[in-house]
């Protein structure tokens, strides 16, 4: 008597799908890039309140020791010698763009001195919004302060 | 005689095609950055040659002292019991001034801090912190003395 031929099982991984999901992951990365205009590396102070920062807002990051970076938003930040060259970057902002946001992307641990001398100098180019730039306070943050 | 045809593969090879997606993954990961996009907002004055003539008497006056103290109304106080003692003050006058002074030997981190608090009043007691001023140095030295 002859036995029904048994099916064979195909033994490979089925790989057709995988180019699908890569694509996807693909798209996923394309969408959320962000080429940042300042790649300064700084620890931002943490807050319960955060808002999102417009879009081609201008930049200026203070690092820890002072040192303060200035980009327009379009092009990458480039280092200034101080607060006076703040203001004449500001100033120059804001005659080309009067409603142009500034984010104030500043360490934790700055002496307020120089935040001061920051925002006097965006006070007198008539900057008229700041964001300061935060991370997400969490509950264990607040903890940690507590105790 | 049997002729033997040529076969002719009709499809597109796709078998390389995840290796070019997987590339491109991998560039895409490499260089993308979760950049913080988020903070506070603080609007400036509006340039306005008037300024609002105010007392400090008739604002509250929240210092920040060095290493991060907080001094409010000449009185030391905790950064959670900031707005227990302003909501009473804030139910009888909305536009009260609320100032924050942070001092010499006081940090960024400090005034963020306290202005993260302020700002979450409505949320924590349900009263908003309309009217909050950060003077500068310079605007304090102009007006003030």
């Amino acid at each position: 008597m002859k036995l029904a031929s048994r099916s064979t099982q195909n033994p490979g991984i089925p790989t057709a799908s995988m180019a699908d999901i890569a694509f996807l992951l693909i798209i996923f990365f394309m969408v959320t890039i962000s080429f940042e205009v300042d790649k300064t590396q700084v620890v931002l102070p943490k807050t319960a309140i955060r808002l999102e920062v417009p879009k081609k807002a201008a930049y200026i990051s203070i690092t820890e020791n002072g040192q303060i970076r200035v980009s327009s938003g379009e092009e990458i930040s480039v280092p200034v010698s101080g607060p006076e060259d703040v203001l004449s970057f500001a100033a120059g902002v804001v005659a080309m763009d009067p409603t142009k946001e500034f984010v104030l992307k500043a360490d934790h641990d700055v002496p307020y001195r120089y935040i001061d001398r920051v925002i006097d100098a965006l006070k007198q180019a008539k900057a008229r919004t700041i964001f300061l730039l935060s991370l997400q306070e969490t509950v264990d943050d607040k903890g940690s302060e507590g105790g | 005689m049997k002729l033997k045809k040529d076969r002719v593969n009709e499809e597109i090879p796709t078998s390389s095609m995840a290796d070019i997606a997987f590339l491109l993954i991998i560039y895409f990961m490499v260089t993308t950055t979760f950049a913080a996009t988020r903070g506070l907002d603080f609007a400036l004055p509006k340039d306005d040659d008037n300024p609002p003539q105010v007392e400090k008497e008739e604002s509250v006056l929240i210092e920040i002292q060095a290493g991060g103290r907080l001094v409010v109304d000449t009185k030391p106080m905790q950064l959670d019991a900031i707005l227990e003692y302003l909501k009473p003050k804030l139910a009888r006058n909305p536009m009260k001034p609320v100032i924050i002074r942070p001092l010499e030997g006081s940090f960024y981190g400090h005034m963020v801090d306290v202005f993260d608090e302020l700002r979450q009043a409505k949320d924590k007691m349900g009263f908003e912190v309309k009217n909050i001023s950060i003077p500068t140095q310079r605007e304090i030295d102009q007006f003030w003395y």
